[in-house]
């Protein structure tokens, strides 16, 4: 761990590559995939046993 | 003792308690090694000298595609011990964990399709890691409805564990297909008898996100078999006392 990869926040944005491409999108497609399944997923489980709570009480 | 421990630890209202008390901290631990890890992955590494700055998504594909076949691994453990010493809460976690496997099964394949576009040009191709992950998520799902479609609960577990047992051979398969066959995806980078090919300032992020990772998983195996419990049991008095 020592210094960023990137010069700037549009840079880390873009994410551009020595090849010229830029990666930034497929990465950040990527990350908001696992970050968004894995909120409803907790989401979803905490309604349903809140929900089965109330019905046991 | 230990036979105590294990006949104690096997009742779902132990069980439960237990998980109970564990979760905050499984939780905020792994969400912070997470977040870290995949700051130190994203911002912080270099840039990979051929994949460019793609392979950054192994620090998000590794991890969910590790904890899909694990999950499996342990849905079978859980299985044999059900079918051997009818262990209740062993079919309990069987059925808790498919939901999971599947949901994690999901982001290693989206993952990967995304990542192969700027690595290989194409999001899908007939390779015999994808196909055999693909089976993997399909086997998931087939036996989550399969379980929703028994009336009867104990025939679903028995059924449910033999059919987890008889899909287990798709682990393997998995895990070989890059040595079995040639493949477009590349061979494994991390293994138990060798070096790892992957240089130190990209190999300890993408440990650390593989223990967040697993860790949230964990904590997600935990709600589902929590809701499992509720819904097998809920007629004992105990659970009105939980609740």
């Amino acid at each position: 761990m020592s210094k960023f990869a990137f010069n700037s926040i549009s840079e880390a944005f873009t994410m551009q590559s020595l090849n010229g491409q830029n990666h930034g999108f497929y990465v950040w497609s990527v990350l908001a995939i696992v970050f968004f399944t894995l909120l409803i997923t907790f989401l979803v489980y905490k309604y349903k046993l809140k929900k089965i709570s109330k019905k046991i009480k | 003792m230990i036979k105590k421990f294990i006949h104690q630890f096997a009742s779902p209202k132990t069980y439960l308690f237990q998980v109970t008390r564990a979760y905050p901290y499984i939780f905020v631990t792994s969400i912070l090694i997470y977040i870290i890890s995949i700051f130190w992955g994203l911002f912080l590494t270099p840039e990979d000298f051929v994949q460019g700055n793609s392979y950054r998504i192994i620090y998000l594909h590794v991890p969910a595609s590790f904890i899909s076949q694990a999950l499996y691994g342990g849905m079978a453990i859980a299985s044999a011990i059900f079918l051997i010493w009818k262990v209740k809460l062993s079919a309990y976690l069987v059925k808790s964990i498919a939901p999971i496997g599947a949901m994690t099964t999901f982001i290693a394949l989206i993952s990967g399709s995304i990542w192969g576009i700027p690595t290989w040009g194409t999001w899908w191709a007939w390779d015999a890691r994808i196909v055999s992950t693909l089976i993997l998520f399909i086997m998931y799902l087939g036996l989550i409805s399969l379980h929703d479609s028994f009336a009867n609960y104990e025939k679903a577990d028995k059924f449910l564990a033999v059919l987890v047992l008889v899909g287990s051979v798709n682990i393997p398969i998995i895990k070989m297909s890059v040595e079995w066959w040639s493949t477009l995806h590349q061979s494994a980078s991390i293994t138990i008898s060798d070096k790892p090919t992957i240089d130190p300032s990209m190999l300890y992020p993408l440990f650390g996100s593989m223990i967040g990772f697993t860790g949230i998983v964990v904590c997600l195996v935990i709600l589902s078999s929590k809701l499992h419990i509720f819904v097998r049991e809920k007629n004992k008095s105990w659970i009105k006392d939980y609740v």
